[in-house]
């Protein structure tokens, strides 16, 4: 078994094309445990009942935004370990520095290209294959 | 003369978006094979219009590759400015214009184009109240985002294939390895 397959990752964005998307490329990357959340709050529900490895979440999303689910995964015992990637369409300094503070390993600006997805995923766990 | 028509205009460019909630803005833009999606939330009264083409690749939402991510992002960006302004998701309603086959080499990027803002839509629940697209001729576009009208005109001659030419300067897909952001 791979690292990408042994890797759950949780998506969560509000829009269903972008989940789509990202579902895509993870695949593409490898990754076969692939679950997805349309905002923060989905998300959290998710993690506190079967906590995964990775959350790749968009920034801008309805009830709970990224750095809202950021904060609650890294307060919840069972789900601060996980690895945390914020995706934002407007990415701002601001935003970077906040994600940083609360424990964000990564953020990148969409659109991302499959390429920077993989390079910010392996910063985190090493190489993929 | 009506209200509508004396009020203030806003131009919206090539890979731009803009969200307004005046009564007395309107929108305007210029359209070749480009697509211009407008959206607004009639409840909250805000509306906006985005502008863009992709190359040919970008066929479907899901269709993956960085033309799609492209086209994603800047539906993604007028939508955000919506809700930034109070509009709801449930309740945006969306009229799409342009992807005119304007220039024979064009192949049918344009009908792409239309193709992809229609999927898109779809794919996201939003309705589409209104669609003009396809045909040979550029369009000059007006939406009024608060009332969600919109007009349009067909552009023929020399003057104004010169002004679409002018609106659709190279494709303005980013080079990705510099829209990200990596600090740690």
């Amino acid at each position: 078994m791979s690292l990408a397959e042994k890797i759950k990752v949780l998506i969560v964005d509000d829009q269903v094309t972008s989940r789509l998307l990202l579902g895509d490329a993870l695949q593409q990357l490898g990754f076969k445990q692939i679950t997805a959340a349309g905002d923060g709050e989905q998300g959290m529900k998710i993690m506190a009942q079967n906590p995964h490895h990775l959350v790749i979440s968009d920034f801008n999303m309805p009830k709970m935004d990224g750095l809202g689910l950021l904060q609650a995964v890294r307060s919840n015992p069972a789900t601060k370990k996980a690895a945390f990637i914020i995706l934002t369409a407007q990415g701002d300094r601001a935003l970077v520095q906040k994600a940083a503070a609360l424990g964000a390993n990564n953020v990148l600006a969409k659109p991302f290209t499959i390429e920077k997805m993989k390079a910010a995923i392996e910063a985190v766990f090493g190489a993929l294959k | 003369m009506s209200m509508e028509a004396a009020g203030k205009r806003v131009h919206v460019i090539q890979g731009e978006f803009k969200v307004v909630n005046d009564p007395n803005i309107v929108l305007s833009t210029i359209l070749g094979s480009c697509v211009a999606a407008c959206m607004r939330d009639p409840v909250a009264g805000v509306g906006g219009m985005n502008h863009f083409l992709l190359p040919g690749s970008a066929t479907s939402p899901s269709s993956g590759g960085d033309a799609t991510r492209y086209g994603v992002h800047l539906m993604e960006l007028l939508i955000n400015g919506l809700l930034k302004q109070g509009a709801r998701r449930d309740r945006l309603e969306a009229k799409i214009f342009g992807g005119a086959r304007t220039i024979a080499r064009f192949s049918n990027v344009g009908e792409q184009n239309a193709a992809f803002a229609r999927q898109f839509l779809m794919d996201e629940g939003i309705r589409i109240v209104g669609e003009s697209t396809g045909g040979e001729h550029g369009r000059k576009l007006e939406y009024w985002p608060f009332s969600g009208r919109a007009r349009q005109y067909a552009l023929t001659g020399v003057e104004a294939q010169r002004a679409i030419q002018m609106d659709q300067r190279p494709a303005p897909v980013p080079k990705p390895a510099e829209s990200s952001i990596e600090f740690f």
